[in-house]
């Protein structure tokens, strides 16, 4: 199998437990955080991650989160960029 | 603040000053909540002063797990939201086991929990714990109040994000301080997001696949149930003629009486569904999740299918099985926009031979009670609108397989998370969400029944009729099924000849009970059960070598399942 890195941006809700429900959805959905960029101020986190399994598996459970309002793939904002 | 204040607050559109945990009363009324389950400590006194006059009854469950599990009841047999309180540190960790069986199955239920004084909080205080923390994988979204100035829109927040979408348990901890502080605040009840609605082209193209399909299939989940399209979807039915097979949480949203309905799909489904939705080249997924214990080997699953998925959250599509056609939104509306003529004669023949064929076979020549006859005869004698609670192994496959419902709330299992000790608390939970005219039966095992035991003294103390019929083989009956059939017969620690005699133990809580051990004695005891006017215990002793039948084995594909061995 192959591993797929991808690099999403969150915009979350400041709540003090925002990035412990994103880092636990990650590691429990199949997915190694490989580096990230956190923004309390500005509710802004910029997140790599590693996978076996398709990226949208993560985006959409991200999604469910209350705290997080948006998630950008921006792999494919780089793809749409390049095309 | 005494009892009529509060009483007048509710009604008060004006920002009134009160104590946090009057607050906490005062809106659950407004809310609409009638019942509460709970269990006091420390931290959660202020509440429970509040409680005392506030005019919410408060039903005092014998253990915090007892209490979630009764709100889970309530929610599942009522479609409304259910409370649950307890203290903090072991009261708020034992309310977990239920938010997480609540999470797996989309129940809506809000737990209030009381937690240590802000100013002590990441102190190891005496009773503390980070419940916050311990929160986040088992429920939909969770609060630890910061501030007591918003505590009221907490409050609303939490039974909005419960009942909104895909339901889900929300908890809400309270520190002490909070609960003690006086609070200026306009209560305003929660409110329902929204559903996003689906585009009319996609509606247009499910139309064309199914009118294209030749041999499609219904396979509903318990999400049809919870967006109420229960008529919607018999409707459908009717209409369509559509075979279908459901779920354990998607059990009586058709009823098993409707020619082409095949009964619960999966590991212990019926032959005829899981056959008919192998052979299917279109599944209409209705409120469902491709869970593996419905699908055996995912590969393998209807691998000729289409798929139409049809769910309100949109994580589950494309989840475990790509769908060629999806449609996110809700299911009242769009079940109706779906329904078109079809021309499936020599389908519908084929599984309504299949269902005669494969149908259940009550022979039971011998003198033991076959739980299953047992079951299928309880069914044919309750009313429609009884309420059957579940606990977790043999018997709850059996009721799932042998028991008519005729609407998903009144068959209470626990089906994603798989909770032993599920049924007695559920049951009571249901107990007060129905009228006393439409009977709660709790179906249990020896080994389920134990891990709640504890809450017949909530039946004895609230004085509750509710039926327990308790299917003993003195083992625990799945697992030991397993052990014979997987594990070369090595019985371990499965074995329970050890059980308390049940009936002593039910007159201790002066809950009437019988022992029966053959089948001439069931229709009586059944009758008297029935007959009888409080809570009832009859404890059926039964074979420990009956099984489940048939069986899906691990990893194997649902097209070979085992039968009788």
């Amino acid at each position: 199998m192959t591993l797929h890195t991808n690099n999403l941006k969150l915009i979350v809700n400041q709540s003090p437990e925002v990035l412990e429900r994103i880092l636990r959805v990650a590691r429990h959905r199949g997915f190694e955080v490989k580096l990230m960029h956190w923004n309390s101020e500005r509710g802004e986190l910029e997140i790599t991650v590693s996978s076996q399994r398709a990226i949208h598996l993560l985006m959409s459970q991200l999604k469910k989160i209350f705290d997080v309002k948006q998630v950008i793939d921006l792999n494919e904002q780089i793809d749409a960029k390049s095309a | 603040m005494t009892a009529e204040l509060v009483t007048d607050l509710t009604n008060n559109t004006k920002a009134t000053t009160m104590r946090g945990a009057d607050l906490l009363v005062s809106y659950l009324k407004k809310e609409g909540v009638d019942t509460v389950f709970g269990y006091p400590g420390g931290a959660i006194m202020p509440v429970y002063d509040a409680l005392y006059d506030g005019g919410l009854k408060h039903v005092l469950c014998r253990h915090e797990q007892g209490a979630a599990f009764a709100a889970l009841g309530y929610a599942r047999a009522s479609g409304n939201v259910g409370v649950c309180i307890a203290t903090s540190g072991p009261g708020a960790t034992n309310l977990i086991t239920g938010l997480a069986d609540a999470y797996m199955d989309s129940v809506p239920v809000v737990a209030i929990t009381g937690q240590v004084t802000s100013a002590v909080i990441g102190t190891d205080a005496f009773q503390e714990m980070d419940v916050l923390g311990m929160s986040l994988s088992c429920t939909k979204h969770s609060f630890m109040v910061q501030n007591k100035d918003e505590l009221a829109s907490v409050l609303q927040q939490a039974f909005s994000i419960a009942k909104s979408g895909r339901p889900g348990p929300v908890l809400v901890d309270i520190p002490k301080d909070i609960q003690l502080a006086d609070i200026e605040a306009i209560l305003e009840t929660s409110t329902v997001d929204e559903i996003a609605s689906y585009d009319e082209a996609q509606i247009a193209q499910a139309i064309e696949l199914i009118q294209q399909a030749k041999k499609p299939i219904l396979y509903v989940g318990g999400g049809v149930g919870m967006a109420n399209a229960v008529d919607e979807l018999q409707h459908f039915v009717d209409t369509t003629g559509i075979p279908s097979v459901t779920t354990l949480k998607g059990i009586g949203t058709i009823a098993n009486t409707k020619p082409y309905a095949l009964g619960m799909l999966g590991m212990h489904g019926t032959k005829a569904g899981n056959l008919c939705v192998q052979e299917s080249d279109l599944l209409i997924v209705m409120g469902a999740r491709f869970d593996d214990r419905v699908t055996g080997r995912l590969e393998s699953f209807a691998a000729n299918a289409k798929v139409l998925h049809i769910d309100i959250d949109p994580a589950e599509i494309n989840k475990l099985r790509a769908s060629d056609l999806s449609i996110q939104g809700d299911l009242i509306k769009i079940i109706p926009a779906l329904e078109v003529p079809l021309n499936i004669q020599d389908w519908q023949q084929y599984c309504s031979e299949l269902k005669d064929k494969y149908r259940w076979d009550y022979n039971a020549p011998y003198r033991s009670i076959y739980a299953p006859k047992l079951l299928s005869q309880l069914s044919e004698q309750l009313p429609r609108k009884s309420v059957m609670s579940c606990d977790v192994g043999q018997h709850q496959m059996w009721v799932a397989q042998h028991v008519n419902f005729t609407n998903p709330r009144n068959h209470l299992s626990s089906s994603g998370l798989g909770t032993m000790g599920f049924g007695l608390p559920a049951g009571i939970g249901a107990r007060y969400a129905r009228p006393n005219d439409e009977p709660v039966i709790v179906v249990s095992g020896d080994g389920s029944f134990m891990m709640n035991v504890q809450e017949l003294g909530t039946i004895k103390r609230e004085q509750l009729n509710v039926k327990i019929v308790l299917i003993d083989n003195q083992r625990l009956g799945m697992v030991r099924q397993w052990q014979q059939l997987f594990f070369e017969e090595r019985y371990s620690e499965t074995i329970l000849t050890d059980n308390p005699d049940f009936v002593t133990l039910a007159s201790a809580f002066d809950i009437e009970a019988k022992t029966i051990t053959l089948q001439d004695e069931v229709q009586p005891a059944l009758d008297e059960m029935l007959n009888s006017k409080g809570a009832y215990l009859l404890h059926v002793r039964i074979n420990e070598a009956d099984n489940v039948w048939p069986l899906v084995p691990p990893g194997a594909s649902n097209a070979d399942m085992m039968e009788n061995v």
